[in-house]
């Protein structure tokens, strides 16, 4: 019956266009995420927008069909278009928001549940063994011991303040395994952000470093958090993210206490720790339950040590401001980076 | 006698659906088409889908046709390649302006056969003109190859080039059916006609179906499998056609039982071509019945 | 052949068959197939795309399969024409009879 529905691609510039698919969402329950760079959309013989999906980097999300086409073969069409759209981008591994009554439409096309929100949201991915061979590659280095600690940073950049986190989780556990926030969202980038991790924890002997991943405060399942800006913080996405940690990271290293630092700067973190009190530790989820172990920020002149601190700092006046702040290796990066080297630089002084 | 190509139905060809249960539908010849159905990025999986379609057991007995992509496009080289290994009765040129266009496609199908062995001279052509350069070169665009079966009109492109559009009369087309038909007559090929483009429209596809076989077309393309019984039936002989074409037969047969050299009926004397007509509305009858 | 980029090639529609190719890092053939006629054709399935992979030489690679009940020679023709995306026409000239 929909042969003569045309399928085109819409990017964020159309703002007409742009805003015929919001009203469309609109009358379809939902709202155009801020993330989503492009729509595919199907019109009809009278150039009606019938239907959309669209792509924010490798997550499709805000797909909706209108309610009387529904059944007719219309959704594979545009999950085809969507999907085939994604994949020549270069983009072949990909996420998918949906609500939880479409999980059987999307599993026929190919999409696997990885988590759920009571009855708000799903996550769900195109294979159905990504994330068990990831966790598989993870358990082979699962260490001996009681107490497995997990920590998950950004580390933007990395200060005396996650050093202390880093060096109580060590001294509490048995083995502790820190992972860094893959996306290059952040002012210092990931292959930089992974070297200063390194350096300043380079002399705890139970520590293991780990690259970070898409099933870890990535832009797939967690997009409201690279959109801090915003002040908008998705619940939903945060709890998604959180039961990835504790059913299926945590298990694959034994890791039975998670480690984060109180956080009085930044409003996003904060509330990322109150959400994660809840996912982490509410018996009745499936997965074991994980301590939750929140350690107070070390400070410096009264005040916390916040990667948000020192970016402030820097910017204003630059890097001799933070040089209390950062370990030693951090500080000579930013002076790499910021001015001169620090060796010419004392010596000026 | 020749082949009866009343009906030829376009399958796209990057439909894996269609391409497989096309059979079903039982069209005196089956397209498949690699051309201007396909998008530019499915190009290299439709002829595929269309290489391993041509070999399916299911098509052994019915007439294949791949419109391929024109030879000087990025992709007409391999689609030759692809459906001259895969067995295709007939390549269909699109956009033949000249009988050089034919003559190129003639050697790059003849260097495919000898590569993998097919019976040189095997693989036969059906040229679709549609531009007006073509209409005025059908002529000789007719007589280019002992491969041609026959020449085809294909209008969309057509009307575009004479910067005009279809009507539900077709005169626009007019003219260039009357050239194909003469130029496929002339050269002792058949003539096919265009599509009709609109499905759900019945009564103006049976309109045009009849104007065309009475300009003397051996059939047409089709685009939705509902059209194929509507045009059998134009192309079904009537009762009275039948029964007349019956005694021609009959006399013929008396004719030559008795060993004379001249056929009669009804005191008028009957010649080969009346004869071999005779035939051709019998074949029809056999095929598409008498006419509702 | 080695395969060394992701491709994919096919649709999700009825009859139809969406395939996705991915290098891995051993000498193996991965095949992780979805089918809607599973349980009467999966081993068939299975089958076929190992025929197909081995007759052009290929190892080292993943085949992702989203099978909406296509026929044997339209999964063929799409894994192939994913392939031949993965490694560019010269498979394609240099095997016609292994097609």
């Amino acid at each position: 019956m929909n042969d003569e529905v045309i399928f085109c691609c819409v990017l964020k510039a159309e703002i007409s266009r742009w805003q015929q698919i919001a009203d469309f969402l609109q009358r379809n329950n939902l709202n155009i995420d801020l993330d989503i760079e492009q729509f595919i959309v199907a019109l009809d013989e009278q150039q009606q927008l019938v239907a959309c999906g669209g792509i924010a980097g490798r997550v499709l999300k805000c797909i909706a069909i209108e309610p009387a086409l529904r059944g007719h073969g219309l959704a594979l069409r545009l999950m085809t278009t969507l999907i085939n759209q994604a994949f020549s981008l270069q983009r072949y591994e990909l996420f998918l928001f949906t609500k939880p009554e479409n999980e059987a439409l999307f599993a026929e096309c190919g999409f696997h549940l990885l988590a759920s929100v009571d009855d708000q949201v799903i996550l769900m991915e195109n294979s159905a063994t990504r994330i068990h061979r990831y966790c598989r590659q993870l358990a082979q280095q699962r260490q001996p011991g009681q107490r497995i600690g997990g920590i998950v940073m950004n580390a933007n950049p990395f200060t005396l303040g996650h050093r202390y986190l880093v060096q109580q989780a060590c001294r509490e556990c048995d083995w502790v395994h820190l992972f860094v926030v893959q996306e290059n969202a952040s002012e210092f980038p990931y292959e930089d952000r992974l070297a200063l991790i390194k350096a300043g924890v380079a002399d705890f002997k139970n520590l293991t470093v780990h690259p970070g991943s898409d099933y870890l405060i990535s832009r797939a399942t967690f997009p409201s958090y690279f959109l801090k800006s915003q002040k908008i913080i998705n619940h939903c996405h945060m709890a998604l993210d959180l039961q990835l940690f504790r059913q299926q990271i945590a298990p694959a290293l034994g890791i039975n206490r998670r480690y984060v630092g109180t956080e009085p700067l930044c409003p996003v973190t904060a509330q990322y720790n109150r959400e994660m009190a809840y996912w982490l530790t509410t018996e009745t989820l499936s997965a074991p339950v994980i301590e939750l172990h929140e350690i107070e920020r070390r400070q410096q002149a009264a005040q916390p040590i916040s990667a948000c601190r020192v970016r402030e700092l820097l910017a204003r006046k630059g890097p001799d401001a933070v040089r209390s702040l950062v370990p030693e290796t951090t500080y000579r990066y930013l002076w790499q980076h910021y001015g001169s080297p620090p060796v010419a630089h004392s010596l000026a002084v | 006698m020749s082949k009866l190509r009343r009906s030829m139905l376009f399958v796209p060809g990057a439909n894996a659906a269609m391409l497989s249960n096309s059979f079903i539908y039982q069209p005196d010849a089956l397209m498949f088409d690699l051309e201007d159905s396909v998008a530019i990025t499915e190009k290299d999986t439709a002829r595929l889908l269309v290489f391993h379609a041509l070999q399916m057991p299911l098509y052994k007995d019915i007439e294949k046709v791949v419109r391929v992509n024109p030879i000087d496009s990025p992709y007409g080289k391999l689609d030759v390649e692809a459906v001259v290994r895969a067995g295709v009765d007939v390549v269909r040129l699109p956009k033949t302006d000249s009988a050089e266009d034919i003559l190129e496609m003639e050697r790059h199908i003849l260097a495919v056969e000898r590569k993998c062995g097919r019976p040189e001279g095997s693989t036969r052509m059906m040229a679709a003109i549609e531009s007006a350069q073509g209409v005025i070169n059908a002529p000789e665009i007719a007589k280019a190859s002992p491969r041609l079966i026959g020449i085809a009109l294909g209008a969309e492109d057509y009307v575009r080039n004479i910067r005009t559009e279809r009507s539900p009369d077709g005169i626009e087309l007019l003219f260039a059916r009357c050239s194909i038909l003469q130029a496929a007559r002339a050269a002792g090929i058949a003539a096919f006609d265009t599509v009709y483009s609109n499905a759900n429209n019945e009564e103006g596809f049976i309109h045009e179906a009849e104007h065309i076989k009475q300009l003397g077309f051996d059939g047409k393309s089709l685009i939705n499998p509902r059209q194929i019984e509507l045009l059998h039936n134009v192309f079904a002989p009537t009762r009275k056609e039948v029964g007349h074409a019956r005694l021609i037969l009959e006399a013929a047969e008396n004719a030559a039982s008795q060993g004379l050299g001249v056929v009669s009926l009804n005191g008028k004397m009957i010649d080969a071509p009346i004869i071999e007509r005779a035939r051709w509305v019998l074949q029809r009858a056999e095929a598409s019945g008498i006419r509702q | 052949m080695k395969i060394t980029q992701q491709s994919h090639a096919g649709t999700l529609e009825s009859g139809d068959v969406l395939i996705r190719i991915q290098p891995v890092d051993t000498q193996e053939i991965e095949i992780e197939l979805e089918s809607v006629v599973e349980k009467q054709f999966g081993t068939a399935i299975q089958r076929l795309i190992h025929d197909t992979l081995n007759k052009l030489n290929i190892t080292g690679v993943r085949v992702i399969v989203e099978d909406k009940g296509a026929l044997d020679c339209v999964i063929k023709a799409r894994v192939q024409a994913a392939l031949i995306r993965a490694t560019g026409t010269q498979l394609l000239e240099q095997n016609w009879s292994e097609l």
